[in-house]
C-alpha cells in the first residue's frame, strides 16, 4: 500500500499517523456539514472531415481564439465564476466554480458543457470556410482516446482537516471504487466491456504528488480556503459522465459519506466503514470494472468476517459476499442510520439537495442492481445506457462490426456534434432534474452562497468596463488604470463588503 | 465483442420494469418502440466509417 503523503507545510501529527479507526474527539463545533463541491473536466477535441490537413491541437486554439482575444490568455474566468482554460497541445479544460449543493455543481458542469459546444461550433464554422464543409469538431467529455491515453474528471471537496488521511485511503476509498456501479461511464474495450472509463488507468491509491503519478485520491493543502479548518480532497476516480443523475449523485452521495466521517471524529466514534478497508485498491478497481453484474467479483478486504456481517445486515438479510454492490449497501445503510440523526443538521448545509432523497435515490440504483433490472436503471447510469444501447444495435445487425460499437461508445460523449445521448435525452429517455433553462442561467450565474458570487460579479463587471484585469480562485485584481487587489480566502463567504466595491469602483 | 452484447436482452425485456423513483422520471423504461427510434436516430447520423471516426481522437496531454 502506498505510503500516504501529506503536501501540506505543516508537519502531520503523530496522532493522525498512528489513528484510523479510532481517532480522539475533536473538541468543540456544532454539528455543521457545510462543504464546497467543484468539478473539473478535461476534455478532448477531434476533428473530422476536413478537406485540407487540420489537426486537433489546432482546432482546440481555434475554438479558444475568442477567449484569448478577450482576456490575452488561454487560462480565464466566466461571469459565472468557473474557469475556463486550455492547456496548449492539450486539453480544453472547464472547472465550476465553488457550489455549496451538488445540484449547483451539476447546472455549473452542464454549463460547462455549453461553453465547450458553444466554442466549438463557432470554430467549425470559422474553419469550413478554409477547410470545407465536411469539416466537423468534436468535442468529447470522456476519460480515453483511441490511442490509450487517459485524462480526468476531478472532483473537488473542502473537507474538515481533522479528518485522517489514513481515514481517506480505508473508508473512503472503497466507497470510491465501488460507487462506480452506478457512477461509471462504460468504455468499449477490445477484451470487453467495462462498467468504467478510468480503471485500467489508474496508479496508486492515495497520493499528495501532483502529476505524474495517476492516483485515485489526492490532499492538497492550498490556500483555497482557512488552512487550519479544511482541506481539498481532490477525487481523480471518476468518470466523465453525460447522465446528470450519475454526476449528482457522485457528489451527492461522497458527500454523505464524508459528513459521516467529518461527525464521527468530530464526536470520537467509530464511522462504521471500518470493515470496508481493502487490502489491494487496484485490485479491486480492475475487478469492480469488469464485473457487469456489480456482485460477481471477489473484493480482498482486511477484515472478511467483519465486513460480510456488516454488509449482510446493510443488505437486510441478503448476502451479496464481497463485492462491490454488498459495500455499497454498506455505505448507504451506514449513511442511512446516520442521517436519523444528522439529517436535517446535514440538510441545512446544503442548498436544495435533501439527504433523504440522495439515499433513496442511492438505494434505489442498489436494489435494481440487486435484481438485475439494468435496464431500469439505463436512463439514470451512463454504463447501463450505453450497454443497452450497444445489445440493442447489436440484436438489430448481429454481424455488426466492433468499430461500430467504439464508435457509438465515443459519440455518447461528443458535446459537440454527438448524436448517441442527444438522440436518447430527445426522446425523453434520460432523466434530467437539470432543465436547459437552468443551464443556461449556470452559463451566466455564479451558483448561490460562495466567493464565486463575487467572482463572477467582478469578471462582469470588468470585461464591461474594459480594465485591465486578472483572478483567479482566491484573488481579484485591477491591473490598470488604478491597482488593486482583493483576497478571497473563504470560500464559503459571498459577502458583498466595502474592500470589494471599492474594486469595483476601480474597474 | 460483439457477442458479449448479444446477451440477456430477450431475459430483461420480460421482467416487469419498475418506475424509477421520481428524479425527472424518463418516458422511455421498458419501451422498446422508443429505444428502436433512438437507434434509428442514431444509425442514420454516424460517419460511415465507424474506425476512422474513432481513430481521429488521439489526444495529448491530462491527468
Amino acid at each position: 500500500m502506498p505510503q500516504l503523503r501529506d503536501s501540506g507545510n505543516h508537519p502531520v501529527s503523530d496522532a493522525s499517523r498512528r489513528s484510523d479507526e479510532q481517532p480522539a474527539s475533536v473538541p468543540g463545533g456544532a454539528d455543521r456539514f457545510d462543504r464546497i463541491f467543484g468539478i473539473e473536466t478535461e476534455y478532448g477535441v477531434s476533428v473530422t472531415g476536413a478537406d485540407a490537413a487540420c489537426d486537433a491541437g489546432a482546432v482546440a486554439m481555434e475554438m479558444f481564439r475568442p477567449v484569448v482575444a478577450n482576456t490575452r490568455s488561454t487560462n480565464t474566468y466566466l461571469e459565472n465564476g468557473s474557469r475556463l482554460y486550455l492547456d496548449v497541445g492539450s486539453h480544453p479544460e472547464y472547472a465550476t466554480a465553488e457550489a455549496r449543493d451538488p445540484m449547483d455543481a451539476l447546472a455549473q458542469d452542464l454549463a460547462g458543457e455549453a461553453v465547450m459546444r458553444r466554442l466549438a461550433l463557432e470554430a467549425q464554422e470559422r474553419l469550413r470556410s478554409s477547410h470545407g464543409d465536411g469539416l466537423t469538431v468534436h468535442v468529447y467529455k470522456n476519460n480515453a482516446d483511441s490511442a490509450g491515453h487517459s485524462f480526468g474528471c476531478h472532483e473537488n471537496y473542502l473537507v474538515l482537516r481533522y479528518v485522517p488521511l489514513t481515514m481517506i485511503e480505508r473508508q473512503l476509498l472503497p466507497f470510491l471504487i465501488t460507487r462506480q456501479i452506478f457512477t461509471g461511464a462504460g468504455r468499449v474495450t477490445s477484451g470487453g466491456f467495462q462498467i468504467t472509463q478510468r480503471a485500467d488507468f489508474l496508479d496508486e491509491a492515495v497520493s499528495s504528488a501532483t502529476t505524474r503519478a495517476r492516483p485515485m485520491v489526492n490532499t492538497r493543502d492550498e490556500p483555497h480556503a482557512d488552512p487550519d479548518s479544511y482541506r481539498r480532497l481532490h477525487v481523480i476516480i471518476g468518470d466523465s459522465n453525460r447522465s446528470q443523475f450519475a454526476t449528482w449523485m457522485k457528489m451527492a452521495t461522497t458527500h454523505l459519506v464524508l459528513c459521516v466521517m467529518e461527525s464521527a471524529v468530530r464526536h470520537g466514534c467509530p464511522t462504521g466503514f471500518e470493515t470496508c478497508a481493502l487490502a489491494d485498491p487496484n485490485a479491486a478497481n480492475r475487478a469492480v470494472n469488469r464485473d457487469l453484474g456489480c456482485r460477481d467479483a471477489r473484493l480482498d478486504v482486511v477484515d472478511e468476517p467483519g465486513f460480510r456481517r456488516d454488509a449482510v445486515r446493510a443488505a437486510g438479510g441478503e448476502d451479496f459476499g464481497v463485492t462491490a454492490l454488498a459495500m455499497q449497501y454498506r455505505y448507504c445503510a451506514v449513511v442511512e442510520r446516520f442521517l436519523e440523526r444528522y439529517g436535517d443538521a446535514v440538510d441545512q448545509s446544503l442548498n436544495g439537495t435533501h439527504a433523504r432523497t440522495v439515499v433513496e435515490q442511492w438505494r434505489g440504483v442498489l436494489d435494481a442492481i440487486a435484481g438485475g433490472r439494468f435496464d431500469a436503471m439505463a436512463d439514470r447510469v451512463d454504463w447501463m445506457a450505453k450497454r443497452r444501447l450497444l445489445e440493442a444495435m447489436t440484436a438489430r445487425h448481429p454481424d455488426i462490426d466492433p468499430a461500430r460499437l467504439a464508435q457509438i461508445d465515443l459519440d455518447y460523449h461528443d458535446v459537440a456534434n454527438g448524436r448517441t445521448y442527444e438522440a436518447l435525452t430527445a426522446r425523453g429517455a434520460m432523466s434530467m432534474p437539470v432543465d436547459a433553462a437552468r443551464v443556461r442561467t449556470a452559463v451566466h450565474e455564479p451558483p448561490h452562497g460562495t466567493r464565486a458570487l463575487l467572482r463572477g460579479r467582478f469578471v462582469r463587471e470588468a470585461k464591461t468596463s474594459g480594465a485591465q484585469y486578472s483572478c483567479d480562485w482566491t484573488r481579484l485584481t485591477v491591473h490598470a488604470p488604478v491597482r488593486r487587489e482583493l483576497v478571497l480566502l473563504d470560500p464559503f463567504d459571498d459577502t458583498v463588503t466595502e474592500d470589494f466595491r471599492s474594486l469595483l469602483a476601480a474597474l | 465483442m460483439p457477442q458479449e452484447f448479444a446477451q440477456a436482452r430477450n431475459q430483461e425485456s420480460q421482467q416487469p420494469q419498475e418506475q424509477p423513483t421520481v428524479m425527472g422520471e424518463s418516458r422511455m423504461n421498458g419501451s422498446v418502440d422508443a429505444l428502436d427510434a433512438v437507434l434509428d436516430d442514431i444509425e442514420s447520423v454516424l460517419e460511415t466509417n465507424a474506425q476512422e471516426y474513432v481513430n481521429s481522437f488521439v489526444q495529448k496531454g491530462g491527468e
